[in-house]
């Protein structure tokens, strides 16, 4: 197979991106100090390419690559892998599904095969398919188990009017019964395509032989199906306070949830941008609200704030676990700083702390071949690789004047959906 | 060759200070910064009486909030504004703290954290806040299924000694304890002759030496030796326990009494224990999740312990299944006790045992956690390579026997809806 491509190379960085003639995007970078391979396959086919009556396609389906293929029987991929020292895992999101395989490198040329031959390939047998539903169906039960699950599950789906994000990724029972092997096996073969696929292969490998061995392992995909075409509608504005409330006699302590939408993963400066407001409200004792309602006032366990970048549109959410009576104030409490953050810039002390903390976790969080893979493998899937690659740059770019602009498009303390859950 | 077999990557420098202190140094240019480990030996949960339990886990969140010379947000000021991570933990066995610095503002992180591990304060308001979020922190643990069942089967099988009860401690405990509490256990466990101090990273041996040496080498040794409280003994009986919760699934566990790190079975249950319950080929994970669709969550733990560590097994299922769980789950361990395990089998879980164990060892903070973990149990840094080589000596024969002793008589602990 032939390279036709080499769309990225950065100076600084050892990262090498190549698209092979038959579409497929490799990803390399060679670390010569590791006699660890993590190969992380990345597919764009999570739950966001699922027609609405497929919902929980994608996550079962990544359950039944494991099930084998023609060439690999069932348990065959899991015994070769750990019984070579390796680890095998896989995850599935709205916007992806990924496979994961870490090896020495004196194995890859025998363990890698079989993962392609299952992604590639995979058989998705009938009485498999039945066994293995039970499986999802105790995943779900143990996740209905799980306050916080339920919490952010319930944040979502008040986000959200049409955009399949509002959906849970291990779909709704119901449906699942419905769901059948032919279905499944059209949806594999539709989506498990090479121009669909991200092979990001990061450690012991020089550049010439990791290229050698994906093009030599990837290169024979399965004759295409096509699933029923569906349009996304697009999301309408929040134009208010939308709120939501779930009563939980388990729980020992109220959660209050709060969520906004942010932008795209085209936009990924302002997705750094709303990484920084994250750090500026809630990590770390010196963070404005840890500060206030943990330490000063003492209104809440435990606050944090995270901003999940996706594809078609990010989440900026704050959690807070607390007393059910101070569930109203420590809401106001919290819109009173958002306020803040866009009508006031924010001070140069506090914004050389958050800039400092996100470089750091940076470097703290791509020591690893499998840590580097798997970011590597995630950007370029959502599209926007180039841009992860100069995070630390935008990061020390981004003025307060811009933090304070983008405070004010996407955080307002009056439109946002809230979930409490009671006890 | 696999991974297993290489020898060790790095080279670990070890030095012992005038004043006790055991200093390990892992040089590692990869990536541009620093992590530290700081162990207390012989401190942790293990040295908790029953009505100081928990003792250890509020030391940890108070001991970075106040030292002479700094306030709480003053010490948290110093650490976010250079982006850097610093924190304290208790286990069962041991007390630490960390620290993770890009390498340039490692020196500066050192010398907080040295003022931190000598003169903290423990300031009553502070107290007062951690604790009452420890104590909510307690009441929480009841809202995760697993959580209930393993705290209701350690109860079950230690009884009165501390490995019973959570890191956290009871609420009762918890609920009693004061600054002077908090002083008194800092001045008893935290001393140079029972400090392990290990870093990773972008650092020379001769530097970290003569900046180790200037914050802590006057640190002097306390007159009175550290004594070693009598632990209570683990002689309960078999019991079966069942806590009624409004779940959807039923968690099922069965544990059984193991033996501590320094015993000759402990490689060897630890074998038991990946064989059973450890990766996507395990036996448990084949046989219940595999071929019965059974479950989502199947696994087993076996931790590593100075004392004797609960063996347990476990799977979350449909509460209709709960007595095929409880069947399936005792019939994979008691087979062990009857039949001898097939070279390809026996093979196949060392191989992913040290595979794994050596993919454990891949950041900084990963290293400098494994050496001086081993240090303070008194395992020495050599465990690490003392440890694989046990594992490959193991026989068939040895697994049947083990599992003879230890593995015939259950402690079941069950979470069901009603």
């Amino acid at each position: 197979m032939v390279q036709v491509s080499t769309p990225l190379e950065t100076p600084t960085l050892p990262v090498k991106v190549v698209q092979l003639s038959n579409g497929l995007t490799v990803i390399h970078q060679h670390i010569s100090v590791t006699p660890v391979v993590v190969t992380d396959v990345w597919l764009g086919a999570g739950a966001l390419a699922e027609p609405e009556p497929w919902s929980g396609m994608a996550h079962f389906l990544e359950h039944m690559i494991f099930k084998g293929s023609p060439q690999v029987e069932v348990g065959e991929f899991d015994w070769v892998i750990e019984n070579t020292g390796g680890m095998a895992n896989a995850a599935t999101s709205h916007d992806y599904a990924h496979f994961y395989l870490a090896t020495a490198n004196t194995h890859l040329e025998q363990t890698l095969p079989y993962l392609s031959e299952i992604l590639l390939h995979a058989s998705i047998p009938d009485d498999e398919f039945i066994r293995e539903r039970d499986v999802v169906l105790e995943e779900i039960r143990a996740s209905n188990d799980d306050p916080d699950w339920l919490g952010l599950q319930l944040l979502y789906q008040t986000l959200y009017e049409n955009h399949p994000y509002k959906r849970s990724i291990l779909g709704e029972v119901e449906l699942l019964m419905q769901h059948t092997p032919d279905l499944m096996r059209c949806f594999h073969r539709t989506h498990y395509q090479p121009e669909n696929m991200t092979v990001a292969i990061v450690g012991g490998i020089d550049q010439e032989s990791a290229l050698s061995i994906v093009e030599r392992t990837f290169n024979n995909f399965g004759v295409r199906s096509e699933c029923p075409s569906f349009t996304i509608d697009a999301e309408p504005p929040l134009l208010s306070n939308r709120r939501q409330e779930l009563k939980l006699p388990r729980i020992e302590q109220a959660r209050l949830l709060m969520g906004w939408i942010g932008p795209s993963a085209e936009n990924l400066e302002q997705g750094v941008g709303l990484d920084i407001l994250s750090v500026i409200l809630a990590e770390g004792r010196c963070s404005r609200l840890v500060d206030e309602l943990r330490e000063e006032k003492q209104l809440v366990l435990d606050i944090c704030s995270t901003f999940s970048l996706q594809q078609d549109s990010s989440v900026f959410a704050i959690s807070a676990l607390l007393d059910t009576p101070d569930l109203y104030l420590v809401e106001k409490i919290i819109c009173n700083h958002l306020w803040q953050l866009a009508t006031e810039p924010i001070s140069a002390k506090e914004l050389a702390r958050a800039k400092r903390l996100l470089i750091n976790d940076y470097i703290f969080s791509t020591e690893t071949p499998g840590q580097l893979a798997s970011i590597y493998g995630y950007y370029n899937t959502i599209n926007c690789l180039e841009q992860c690659l100069s995070y630390s740059a935008t990061v020390e770019r981004l003025t307060a004047e811009q933090l304070q602009r983008l405070a004010g498009a996407y955080l307002s303390p009056e439109r946002y959906a809230s979930v409490i859950l009671k006890p | 060759m696999s991974l297993e077999t290489k020898p060790r990557k790095h080279q670990i420098h070890r030095e012992i200070l005038p004043n006790g202190i055991i200093l390990l140094i892992v040089e590692n240019q990869a990536a541009d910064l620093v992590s530290g480990r700081f162990f207390f030996s012989n401190a942790g949960s293990i040295v908790e009486s029953p009505d100081r339990a928990g003792i250890s886990n509020l030391v940890s969140s108070v001991i970075t909030k106040g030292t002479r010379n700094l306030s709480a947000l003053e010490i948290a000021e110093q650490v976010e504004s250079v982006g850097a991570g610093l924190g304290a933990d208790s286990s069962t066995d041991y007390f630490a703290l960390s620290l993770k610095t890009v390498s340039t503002d490692f020196p500066a992180m050192l010398k907080l954290i040295g003022e931190i591990i000598q003169f903290p304060t423990f300031p009553p308001a502070e107290v007062e806040l951690e604790r009452k979020i420890a104590l909510q922190t307690i009441r929480s643990q009841k809202e995760q299924p697993f959580n209930v069942a393993f705290s209701q089967l350690r109860e079950n099988i230690y009884g009165q000694h501390p490995y019973g009860v959570s890191i956290l401690g009871k609420e009762d405990s918890v609920a009693k304890l004061t600054a002077e509490d908090l002083k008194q256990y800092h001045q008893t466990y935290f001393r140079p002759d029972h400090l392990i101090i290990s870093l990773s990273g972008r650092l020379t041996k001769q530097k970290a030496i003569n900046s180790i040496t200037e914050i802590f080498g006057n640190w002097p040794i306390p007159d009175t030796t550290l004594t070693v409280e009598q632990l209570p003994a683990i002689d309960t009986e078999f019991s079966e326990k069942i806590t009624f919760q409004d779940t959807q699934q039923s968690i099922v566990m069965l544990g059984y009494k193991g033996v501590g790190v320094t015993e000759e079975a402990y490689p060897i249950l630890k074998l038991i224990s990946t064989y059973l319950g450890n990766g996507l080929s395990s036996r448990l994970f084949v046989e219940l999740r595999e071929k019965r669709g059974l479950a989502y969550d199947v696994s087993a733990f076996y931790p590593t312990r100075l004392e004797p560590a609960p063996f347990v097994v476990y799977m979350g299922t449909a509460p209709e299944n709960t007595e095929i769980a409880i069947d399936g789950l005792r019939q994979e361990v008691e087979r062990l006790s009857q039949i001898k395990l097939s070279e390809a089998e026996l093979q196949g879980a060392k191989n992913k045992l040290l595979g794994q164990y050596a993919l454990g060892k891949q950041t900084n903070g990963e290293i400098a956690q494994i050496y001086g973990w081993y240090e303070s149990l008194g395992l020495g840094v050599d465990f690490d390579f003392e440890f694989p080589e046990a594992i490959s000596q193991v026989t068939p024969e040895m697994i049947q026997e083990v599992a003879n002793t230890y593995l015939t008589n259950p402690f079941i602990s069950i979470v069901r809806p009603e």
